[in-house]
């Protein structure tokens, strides 16, 4: 396939257990500081408790009773959207009679898994409904619409812990086909006592603060959060502050397994090659990789291996360890940081990462790193063998 | 960009395949099963359209579907008929794509999951439930069935992922990105869903479905998959092309219809929803067909291969409220149809099709 059009990224925004919003959350990164604990909301009778990256403070949204109206998920993705629609300097009122999209990864967000309620339901007790009313309430990407009074498509991406990074993908073609003015693009996700038990399940998470490409790595560490960017078509920008550029996007299935990634890394490669075809840009042109990096021995085993023959020497990265696996959020937070680390020059160290595993070609950033270069490649796996790739570029091009 | 349809696969409460859903529209009315749950109280018998997968086995063998949930044997099930029915079984199949939309996901398998540690405790939840209960598993079952190796994205919007799963589809084909576009639409029926609905709707739900009385709530709860193969329109069409697609709220900015344009609306007995095309249909034609496969938010899957099958057809079958003694009124070349489902908040998808 050929090039496609550029589409401007006006806005950033993201929450997680990094920070409240992105200032702190690059701060964070940058002090190389983490906080996983075990979780704080909820408990299980698990003989081991596995560290989470929940948000450090509460949040606040200009909404009553935040607590019932909308599940927490929505509320994540509704704080990620104002803090981006402000810093693209949008005003809620003006958005009005635009055609604004909103398209957003998530996995818990969207599962009727309501525990207690289920619970009860088991146990014959005739539970009440509020809870599915709010589940019924909440699909993020309507909370969002719903909220700031928007007229335009709503699209929830379900495609597993690479959710975010499609849904930028997708929004991104909404405003290429004409679809849309606007698109609120990126993920959201809410740790969740399922996901945990889920996860746990599959003994991929760590028992300690995750490692991603080390030797020891033993697992994932499950996080919260969410990451939004505003995109504009550059016909509706113009005389904007653009902070950067969609210049491609590419997506492709291993077709191989339900939760393991194919050895030989081909739907990896396979979304990568698509991401430079339609963005026109080259592997040497590439300054860093915000990586998948889960700490799963699985994940970057294939992807390690896949840098290093795609993209050899260049520098690259895991967020996870300051986030956590954030699932559905984490390709929408991890597109923001990359796009804020090319503005920034600058890449955070792989925390968690200490000795090399000789099993892996090639080894993330182990110290805060100065990067030159106006491009970067931020990538997702996921569950159901889904890769995404999304080639980022700063400024003005 | 306009999206032709080459192949439709089916399977609801009306049975499996293409013609068991014209067999049905020809009747225009199919007798929901009777479903019977059990309660410390005694047993309870309500309606519901079921969908039955046995055609399954034709495509893959038993063995090989043991551990695979029912809602991902009625997405298999949908997809192996759509290829057939579009003469790609044996295709190379590295250039399709795998969309799909569903309201709620694997349910059963949901629950199956809480079942695990809500029983035993958590250090007993069940990896295979965990795995398939994830909304993207149904898809992937797809992918690695058929080898279809391009993208493949799953959409769950409630009544709007029919029309926004194919908003993406439609610009994967014009971006080059696949040559077709498996497309499905599937939601399953639960037993917690039935205690759900019963909790809102009450003696609502026991039927018949009446759509187009907007006044009251007559919806019966359904299942099914109905897949289509889409390609580019430069291709010729088996059965109609997909013009337009288009999403918004009629809160917001009001849907403007098109003088007397034909419509296949989602209307299925929701009094919530209907109370949306009450205030905007005057005098358009209207029919709608959950008389035939119930009511689940995927159904517009199903609306849409019933317009596909009249566009090629050139028939207009009768909805439940038609004359069935009479012959299919005939549908003129230039036909157009249109598929309009309202959510219960004003949100709409409008997906128009001509030949």
């Amino acid at each position: 396939m050929g090039r496609i059009l550029p589409i401007a990224i006006t806005g950033l925004g993201c929450l997680s257990g990094a920070g409240m919003n992105l200032r702190e959350s690059l701060e964070n990164l940058f002090l190389n500081q983490r906080n996983p604990r075990p979780p704080q909301r909820f408990s299980t009778d698990h003989p081991v408790s596995y560290p989470v990256l929940e948000l450090r403070d509460e949040f606040e949204l200009p909404l009553d009773q935040q607590e019932t109206v909308y599940a927490r998920t929505s509320q994540l993705a509704l704080a990620a959207a104002l803090e981006a629609l402000h810093d693209a300097g949008w005003e809620a009122k003006d958005l009005r009679g635009k055609r604004v999209g909103v398209c957003l990864g998530t996995t818990v967000g969207c599962a009727l898994n309501c525990d207690d309620f289920y619970r009860a339901y088991k146990e014959g007790k005739n539970p009440g409904m509020a809870v599915i009313e709010r589940f019924l309430r909440s699909n993020p990407a309507t909370v969002i619409a719903r909220q700031l009074e928007l007229d335009g498509p709503t699209q929830i991406v379900v495609n597993a812990c690479s959710s975010g990074t499609d849904a930028i993908g997708i929004g991104a073609s909404w405003l290429r086909a004409g679809a849309c003015d606007i698109v609120i693009a990126g993920g959201a996700d809410e740790l969740a006592r399922v996901t945990y038990a889920g996860f746990s399940s599959l003994m991929i998470t760590d028992t300690e603060p995750c490692k991603p490409f080390d030797v020891n790595r033993k697992g994932l560490n499950l996080g919260e959060g969410a990451g939004l960017l505003v995109l504009e078509h550059k016909d509706v920008c113009q005389n904007k502050r653009v902070r950067g550029y969609v210049l491609g996007y590419g997506s492709a299935c291993d077709a191989y397994h339900l939760t393991a990634p194919r050895p030989d890394g081909a739907g990896l490669k396979q979304a990568m090659n698509e991401a430079f075809a339609t963005s026109g840009v080259k592997a040497e042109q590439i300054s860093f990789v915000n990586a998948h990096g889960t700490g799963t021995p699985d994940n970057d085993r294939v992807e390690s291996r896949v840098l290093h023959e795609i993209l050899p020497g260049v520098p690259f990265v895991s967020t996870k360890g300051y986030t956590g696996h954030t699932l559905g959020a984490a390709g929408g937070i991890e597109a923001v940081f990359t796009l804020a680390c090319l503005q920034r020059g600058e890449l955070p160290a792989n925390i968690g990462f200490s000795d090399p595993d000789p099993e892996l070609p090639t080894t993330p950033v182990t110290e805060n790193t100065r990067i030159e270069g106006d491009l970067a490649l931020s990538e997702s796996l996921a569950f159901g063998g889904n890769n995404a790739v999304l080639i980022l570029a700063k400024g003005e091009i | 960009m306009r999206m032709a349809i080459q192949g439709i696969g089916l399977c609801g409460g009306f049975g499996q395949g293409i013609e068991a859903l014209r067999t049905a529209l020809q009747a225009g009315r199919v007798e929901p099963q009777e479903v019977c749950i059990e309660h410390q109280g005694g047993p309870e018998h309500f309606p519901a359209y079921r969908a039955v997968v046995d055609q399954l086995t034709e495509f893959i063998p038993k063995r090989a579907l043991r551990r695979i949930d029912h809602f991902s044997k009625m997405t298999l099930l949908g997809a192996c008929l759509a290829l057939k029915d579009a003469d790609l079984l044996e295709a190379d199949r590295s250039r399709t794509g795998v969309v799909i939309a569903t309201g709620y996901g694997a349910l059963k398998t949901t629950f199956d999951f809480l079942d695990s540690y809500l029983d035993f405790g958590y250090s007993c939840s069940s990896p295979t439930h965990f795995s398939n209960s994830v909304h993207n598993a149904a898809a992937a079952h797809v992918s690695m069935q058929f080898k279809a190796t391009a993208p493949s994205l799953t959409v769950t919007q409630f009544e709007m992922s029919v029309a926004s799963a194919l908003l993406s589809a439609q610009q994967w084909l014009a971006e080059g990105r696949v040559d077709q576009v498996l497309f499905g639409a599937i939601d399953e029926y639960s037993e917690v869903l039935h205690y759900c609905r019963q909790q809102f709707f009450a003696e609502g739900e026991q039927g018949p479905v009446q759509p187009l009385d907007f006044t009251i709530q007559s919806a019966v709860v359904g299942e099914g998959a109905s897949f289509l193969v889409l390609t580019r329109a430069d291709q010729t069409a088996a059965y109609a092309c997909i013009d337009k697609v288009r999403l918004g709220n009629h809160q917001v900015r009001p849907l403007e219809l098109v003088p007397d344009e034909r419509l296949i609306i989602g209307a299925d007995g929701h009094k919530e929803c209907g109370r949306w095309y009450a205030s905007l249909l005057k005098d358009h034609p209207v029919t709608a067909y959950a008389a035939v496969y119930g009511s689940f938010p995927a159904a517009v899957g199903f609306d849409l291969a019933v317009a596909a099958l009249m566009l090629r057809d050139r028939k207009l079958y009768l909805d439940s409220e038609g004359d069935h003694s009479s012959p299919p009124v005939d549908l003129s070349p230039a036909e157009k149809l249109s598929c309009l489902k309202f959510g219960p908040g004003g949100d709409y998808g409008l997906i128009q099709l001509s030949t």
